[in-house]
């Protein structure tokens, strides 16, 4: 398997506050990859790095085969980015922009950005810092798309929008990626706007990451179990545990990772018995990773 | 690239350099006629360069106040955007800033032709008394030079972040300082006269504002 992203033991300091130690993540190519982390647990800064605006103290990173930082500018050619705030000069109507931003990119598709402007209901002539922040999301997401990237970088991108651009953004996104087959990288805190399209999660909290597996995986792996006489120490556990709460004396609950259903015999073997494995839908599964990696790096 | 760049650059300053231009062309015309009416006679040239120098004064003036104002015009949108956009464009950062300074040094050059036109039609229309000489080309293109350092100086400053404009003032701020707490302990630092002369004077950085701007001479 190629790697659109590959990060290897990536160290940045921003400040006494805020450290990424040692981020090791990769993005498959072709893969939805939702990026996904309570705010300040450095999203964006992983983005910045990746695409060079920020220098690490140590690490490598690669994009699309190319070296960041050193090699940024033929990276950058062929990744469309969509930032976390409009980085557009607002005084720029919408066609102004796009021709600005056409000059940089020699894959723009002009038919294409006319036809998502039309789509997206875009007024040519708005100036950008008169629109609302919807079309503001829709004309960045359009320079994004209109480059004919192979790479998508998104970092909130659907972020304090209604629920109608929302979808319409999105319906863009998927619809991109089953024509050029492209890779996407989404931040977001939105868990369930990814859970319905993205094939890998990563977790990021506090610099560091918490989980990265296949998005169906990360959903079906991930368990409540209650459990009846649970032994008082787990011992090798064919799972792993992220959390155990006590219901009554003698009943517990347990949150699993890496779930499959012959792993039940760990309970007989044990002497305890499993009343129940109910599903978590992937924001509860989220919380429960975020909850046992905030535990175990306490 | 650098068309797109030119005309955003035009559509943030296109005010200071019509402004600029406008003044650029009426400076020289209003200095020589205002300079002949200090003159009526061969015997007041003395009186005709005087006010010839007096209205050069502004020259300076205005070739820094377009720099500056360009300067500042150039960066600010890419200020206001924390230069995400800047940075996330597929060039290297240098050549980026290269094509920045370009355009606007392209549209500053309106103003310095401007300057040379009004200048030629100053002196080609003056009636000057003997002995009096008109130098349009070359105040032209000292007004062209002390333009382009301005705008470089200004550029560069204003290319920084606001820490970096702080460090400069705070350089400049604790200068006066130490020159004023010089003054007061009756020790001669003399400092901002120092600095005075090695950035002012001859052959420093921004030496070609100072002296005499003169566009009729002997």
């Amino acid at each position: 398997m190629t790697h659109a992203v590959a990060i290897q033991h990536l160290h940045y300091r921003a400040g006494k506050r805020f450290a990424i130690p040692d981020l090791t993540l990769t993005v498959p190519t072709g893969a939805i990859y939702g990026f996904l982390g309570p705010n300040g647990s450095g999203k964006t800064t992983t983005i910045r790095l990746m695409l060079g605006m920020l220098r690490p103290a140590g690490g490598t990173i690669t994009v699309l085969g190319h070296g960041v930082p050193n090699d940024v500018p033929r990276a950058l050619a062929r990744i469309g980015y969509v930032p976390e705030q409009p980085h557009v000069d607002p005084t720029l109507t919408i066609d102004e922009t796009m021709r600005f931003h056409a000059a940089f990119f020699s894959t723009w598709d002009w038919p294409w950005a006319r036809q998502l402007a039309a789509t997206f209901a875009l007024d040519g002539g708005q100036p950008f810092g008169r629109l609302s922040k919807g079309e503001k999301g829709k004309l960045l997401m359009l320079l994004a798309l209109a480059q004919r990237p192979e790479l998508l970088v998104l970092d909130e991108p659907t972020e304090g929008l209604d629920p109608v651009v929302r979808r319409d953004l999105l319906a863009a996104i998927i619809e991109y990626v089953s024509q050029r087959e492209a890779t996407v990288f989404i931040s977001s805190h939105l868990i369930h706007e990814l859970e319905r399209f993205c094939d890998w999660v990563a977790v990021m909290d506090d610099g560091r990451l918490a989980a990265e597996v296949p998005m169906e995986r990360f959903k079906n792996s991930v368990k409540r179990l209650r459990i009846a006489n649970p032994p008082r120490t787990p011992g090798d556990t064919p799972f792993v545990l992220l959390a155990r709460e006590s219901t009554n004396g003698r009943a517990e609950t347990w949150i699993v990772r890496d779930w499959a259903p012959a792993m039940a015999a760990y309970f007989e073997r044990t002497g305890s018995s499993l009343d129940d494995i109910i599903d978590l839908d992937l924001e509860e599964a989220f919380v429960e990773v975020l909850r046992a990696f905030r535990a175990r790096n306490r | 690239m650098f068309q797109v760049l030119l005309y955003t650059q035009w559509k943030w300053s296109r005010l200071i350099v019509t402004v600029g231009t406008v003044a650029g062309f009426a400076l020289p015309i209003v200095s020589v006629q205002g300079a002949a009416g200090a003159a009526r006679n061969p015997l007041e040239t003395g009186a005709l360069l005087a006010a010839v120098q007096s209205w050069g004064a502004l020259y300076p003036v205005l070739a820094a106040a377009l720099g500056l104002l360009v300067a500042i015009a150039t960066w600010a949108p890419d200020h206001r955007g924390r230069h995400v956009y800047a940075l996330a464009l597929p060039l290297p950062r240098w050549r980026y800033v290269l094509l920045r300074f370009g355009a606007g040094l392209s549209l500053l050059a309106a103003p310095a032709l401007a300057v040379l036109a009004g200048a030629l039609l100053a002196t080609a229309s003056a009636t000057m008394p003997p002995g009096i000489q008109g130098y349009p080309v070359s105040l032209a293109v000292r007004f062209a030079l002390a333009v382009v350092v301005g705008y470089a100086v200004f550029f560069a400053v204003s290319s920084g972040t606001q820490r970096t404009a702080g460090a400069i003032l705070g350089v400049i701020g604790l200068l006066i300082i130490v020159h004023i707490i010089g003054g007061v302990a009756g020790v001669d630092l003399d400092v901002v006269g120092r600095l005075q002369g090695i950035v002012l004077g001859w052959p420093g950085p921004l030496g070609i504002f100072s002296g005499r701007w003169m566009l009729l001479d002997v």
